[in-house]
């Protein structure tokens, strides 16, 4: 089961009741971020929204918060949109070990319908770019899948990268661009700066929530993304060549903007309201020149609200941040069961595990911390038993307050490395982190009195398939 | 249609090489402004709290002089011999 | 607005579907248990079960779950089944400032249809008990308020107890009882075996909510349960004269058992499965002679699942553990903004406080940990801002990933009291606490980076009311 593009994602919402269309006139600012604010508010069932009468537009379209709901995003992976979050992380595991799915090749795409290069080009004409959060420096592309590839061995499509980056539009046809070192682009940018070039890039806005999705995920250097999404959409992906620049971009892509990160250049970029629920703050960042610009008729723009949790980006990152640290754990730790690690993009993580014996979850909370990503994230980590669903917090809260003894279950590991976006930080980019262990401790550990556990009583199981189905 | 006004000062850094970033594709309904010195853009119809230097909140104002003192992302590598 | 009788509520529910009648045979185990416990493992959101068919009774019926869920909650206080748990919590804490209200009495009551006496009786007969959990010694009455007098000031309403006490069946009309000696019903036990007699009680089975949520409530010792009952339900709570030992009950009841608790008897009682999802162990308790039964023709019997939460038990000691903590911190700290005590009846809490200066949000963790119930409870406290909702755990979630800094904010207290049923604590009844503190850092505290938070965009309000009503 795979969506073509985006325009198939949203006819499946609307079939599942799961996309509301507002077509009032309507000016973007303040209304289109307040908007997808608004609905994550509500609820973590909420529908996507598609504006079509906008203020200064004849046929514009903008969607927000397509993936921005537990539904939405089970409707992503093609399960029925009740889906419990636990079952879609397991699912989403099990399909990465299909990795890698090769690509399929297609010429046809849409979006070479319509062309425009050079001083044609206006993107605000193009696509209804609006400032999302109160103090953002300006109009952002937030959602668009990022296109480079390795200029010392272009030639390899596995280190050819497709991640998300914030993009600042700075004028019709420039664009800033946040490209952090630790990213993949960030090193494609480095060798082009070394070899005193600059580096070609298409951006490509408004797809299938697969791609947008896996290009978040932290994968390995030469692992490719569209070869994760073909595993993760269960056939192969889809793509074809943007016609300037020769990268791989979504064939079902509503835009596709070429062109190029100059060398050398830095201006201010920022700040821009981010996940961790704080501004940015400004930092002198790369421009991006555009040359060309291919897209469908009547293209829609594709964005996503970000800002204090839970947002859209919580939802796209939810799972591509704890299917990753899962597999990490899971090689050297087998008795690790699951990951919770979507809060604030995995500053707080929560592992359900089988200790094998007394002091082993501790082991796996500081080992979470020196993942890869756990170097930059993975603050706080909770350790629950394997009977325990990490996804259901008021399950969490329960072993936090019946098997946590602050005495023994505390570890505190002080000045590690964290993201410099954690505000608490001090300097930014460091912090204490901590374990909270709320396992049953186990042999050689004896302490508590934790041998008559309540279990469930015998038939539960039936009658919870019982009551399900008269609850429909 | 006559040409928009372009605005004396940016909202947020205060300077005054404001220029017109783009007009609306449907002609008159909006406009909107790009800060040469921050690179501040916005919007003609946008609500006050950022498009009047006057109110701008301070913790947003951002300082030119501060501008080359701001961090390097990702800095800048050396040339390859 | 108030419910007249468990009937009255139970016909409420059923309008706004949140009553399932369940008609086929079923024997009492393991069904009903399971039946409960599968309910809340489902959903927070879930009915009432109503049995009417189980095997070895001709009338015989049981009603599990009733307050199992917010919707029923909120129906309970009669508001709108999808009021959000936070409003709820403040309509409960407004309620509670019209405390005192004075009851209702009439000599109608519906249980007085039908009497049995001495060597008549069977509760097996007129209810249909059963086990709940797998381990339990036997069968249960577990959502009973149990109604005592000082023996030394018998004529005093106020000193009249109305409490909730697990209450083993171990014959026909011979039942074992677990009065803690901090308990109400503790004291004038003590009282009665001091002078020597016998404590007289009524036992009240199957209640409109409101007093059964209020018998749970920790009130101060002279303070009328009914008159709380009054000010939650917004009107006089209606009682009665039990017949033979000259009792107040609710007016409403489906059974009204009369007997004594035998002086200086103590019997070996439990293990019962508790609300910390764990056995209690066996303990020699005192045991209660029933003399005489009055009852409604076809009596109810309302039952309660606890263990592991969440179960009905965590509903019904939400608020009414919550609300007072709340108003006890209130007192001395204005800035204490709500309360969700509501993990393991507040063996782990939230506080959202707006902190006065730098270092207050640890101190109005600590003060927690001191009131009545906190010397028991409260080994776990997290302290939010005001701007977080503390029922929202994902917001909480958020705020200990970026406002907590494990150098800063985590305060351990050694060997502080807790209440023996913690399994982790040791020796039983004392353990470490700890504050999380979550909140940001205010003068004279500066550190992080927290000047720039993203608030929500213009208009953010608005449109949550527009997509509700797009929702409904």
């Amino acid at each position: 089961m795979a969506y073509r593009d985006l325009r198939d994602f949203l006819a499946t919402l609307d079939e599942n009741g799961q996309l509301v269309r507002l077509t009032d006139p309507l000016r973007p600012e303040p209304h289109f971020g307040a908007a997808a604010r608004a609905v994550a508010n509500l609820t973590d069932r909420g529908p996507a929204l598609q504006f079509d009468n906008i203020d200064g537009y004849e046929r514009s379209r903008a969607v927000l918060n397509a993936v921005g709901s537990w539904p939405n995003h089970a409707l992503m992976l093609g399960l029925d949109k009740d889906t419990p979050v636990k079952e879609q992380f397991f699912e989403f595991a099990r399909r990465g070990d299909d990795f890698p799915v090769e690509v399929e090749r297609a010429d046809d795409a849409p979006w070479r319908e319509h062309t425009l290069d050079g001083d044609e080009i206006n993107l605000f004409h193009l696509l209804p770019l609006f400032r999302l959060n109160r103090y953002d420096a300006g109009s952002y592309i937030d959602k668009a899948a990022v296109v480079t590839r390795d200029p010392d061995d272009p030639e390899h499509f596995g280190k050819q990268n497709v991640g998300i980056y914030r993009i600042q539009v700075k004028g019709k046809a420039r664009l800033g661009i946040q490209p952090v070192p630790a990213h993949d682009i960030g090193l494609h940018l480095r060798k082009a700066e070394e070899r005193g070039e600059n580096l070609p890039m298409a951006i490509a806005i408004g797809n299938e929530p697969v791609i947008t999705t896996i290009a978040g995920m932290p994968l390995a250097y030469d692992e490719s993304e569209y070869e994760f999404a073909g595993a993760v959409q269960g056939s192969p992906y889809r793509i074809a060549k943007a016609p300037l620049t020769g990268m791989d971009v979504p064939y079902g892509s509503e835009v596709v903007i070429e062109g190029e990160i100059i060398g050398g250049v830095r201006e201010i970029e920022g700040p821009f309201g981010e996940f961790t629920g704080f501004y940015s703050g400004g930092r002198r960042q790369p421009v991006i020149k555009v040359h060309r610009v291919s897209y469908r008729t009547d293209p829609i723009f594709e964005h996503l609200y970000i800002g204090r949790p839970w947002t859209e980006l919580d939802y796209t990152v939810a799972l591509n941040t704890s299917v990753p640290l899962y597999r990490q754990l899971k090689q050297d730790y087998p008795e690790v069961v699951a990951v919770n690690a979507m809060y604030t993009h995995g500053l707080l993580g929560i592992i359900s595990v089988r200790p094998r014996y007394g002091g082993f979850a501790k082991a796996v909370g500081m080992r979470a911390m020196t993942v890869p990503h756990g170097l930059g994230y993975c603050k706080v980590i909770i350790i629950v038993d394997d009977t325990v669903d990490p996804f259901n917090l008021a399950q969490v809260m329960w072993s936090l307050s019946v098997k946590l003894h602050p005495a023994h279950d505390l570890v505190v590991l002080p000045d590690l490395s964290i993201l410099p976006l954690d505000p608490s930080s001090e300097p930014p980019g460091i912090s204490h982190k901590v374990v909270l262990d709320a396992t049953t401790p186990i042999a050689p550990e004896q302490r508590g009195h934790f041998s008559q556990e309540v279990d469930a009583p015998a038939e539960t199981e039936a009658w919870e398939n019982r009551i399900k189905e008269l609850l429909r | 249609m006559s040409t928009p006004t372009i605005p004396d000062t940016c909202p947020r850094c205060d300077t005054h090489e404001v220029s017109l970033l783009t007009e609306s594709p449907v002609p008159g309904r909006w406009s909107m402004y790009l800060c040469g010195v921050c690179f501040y853009s916005w919007r003609s119809t946008e609500p006050g709290y950022a498009t009047d230097p006057a109110t701008y909140p301070a913790a947003f104002k951002i300082d030119p002089v501060d501008i080359p003192k701001m961090p390097v992302v990702p800095s800048i590598p050396a040339r390859r011999a | 607005m108030a419910y007249e009788d468990l009937r009255e509520f139970l016909a409420t529910l059923d309008k706004n579907a949140q009553l399932l009648r369940f008609s086929d045979p079923l024997s009492p185990e393991p069904h009903l248990g399971a039946a409960a416990r599968a309910v809340s493992n489902l959903t927070d959101r879930g009915p009432a079960l109503l049995f009417d068919n189980l095997d070895g009774y001709e009338r015989g019926r049981v009603v599990l779950n009733v307050v199992g869920s917010w919707p029923n909650h909120a129906l309970m206080l009669g508001l709108d089944k999808d009021t959000p748990v936070k409003e709820q919590f403040f309509e409960f804490a407004r309620r509670w400032d019209a405390f005192p209200v004075e009851v209702g009495r009439r000599e109608d009551a519906p249980w007085r249809e039908h009497t049995v006496e001495g060597d008549d009786i069977d509760l097996f007969h007129l209810l249909p008990l059963f086990r709940l959990n797998r381990y339990d010694a036997g069968t249960y009455i577990d959502k009973a308020p149990v109604i005592s007098r000082d023996p030394d000031d018998w004529d005093n309403f106020d000193a009249q107890n109305v409490g909730i006490y697990r209450i083993q069946v171990k014959g026909k009309a011979r039942l074992g009882i677990q009065p803690l000696p901090t308990h109400d019903i503790g004291l004038h036990l003590r009282k009665a075996e001091e002078r020597g007699e016998n404590l007289p009680v009524a036992i009240a089975v199957g209640n409109e909510p409101v007093i059964t949520t209020v018998a749970g409530m920790p009130l101060m010792y002279d303070q009328s349960e009914y008159e709380m009952a009054g000010a939650i339900q917004g009107s006089p709570y209606r009682i009665a004269k039990a017949p033979l030992t000259g009792m107040d009950v609710p007016w409403g009841a489906e059974a009204v058992l009369e007997g004594e608790i035998v002086a200086y008897s103590r019997e070996v009682e439990g293990p019962f499965g508790e609300f910390t999802g764990y056995y209690s162990g066996g303990r020699r308790q005192p045991v209660i002679t029933i003399h005489r039964v009055s009852y409604r023709t076809d009596p109810i019997f309302e039952h309660l699942y606890l263990g592991r939460p969440w179960t009905e038990m965590d509903y019904t000691l939400a608020l009414n553990t919550s609300v007072p903590l709340y108003q006890q911190l209130k007192k001395d700290f204005p800035e204490v903004v709500a309360v969700n005590a509501m993990y393991t009846q507040g063996l782990l809490g939230i506080i959202s406080v707006r902190p006065r200066y730098g270092g207050f949000a640890k101190a109005v963790g600590v003060r927690a940990m001191t009131t009545p119930h906190g010397l028991g409870y409260c080994k776990v406290i997290i302290v939010v801002d005001e701007t977080v909702d503390p029922f929202n755990l994902a917001q909480v979630m958020w705020s200990l990933s970026v406002k907590f800094h494990p150098a800063h904010d985590l305060v351990v207290l050694p060997d502080l009291s807790i209440l023996p049923l913690d399994p982790s604590s040791e020796p039983a009844g004392i353990t470490h606490k700890v504050v999380l503190d979550a909140t940001t850092p205010i003068a004279p505290e500066q550190r992080g980076h927290f000047s720039q938070e993203v608030d929500a965009p213009a208009e953010t309000e608005a449109w949550e009311n527009r997509i509700k009503q797009l929702l409904k």
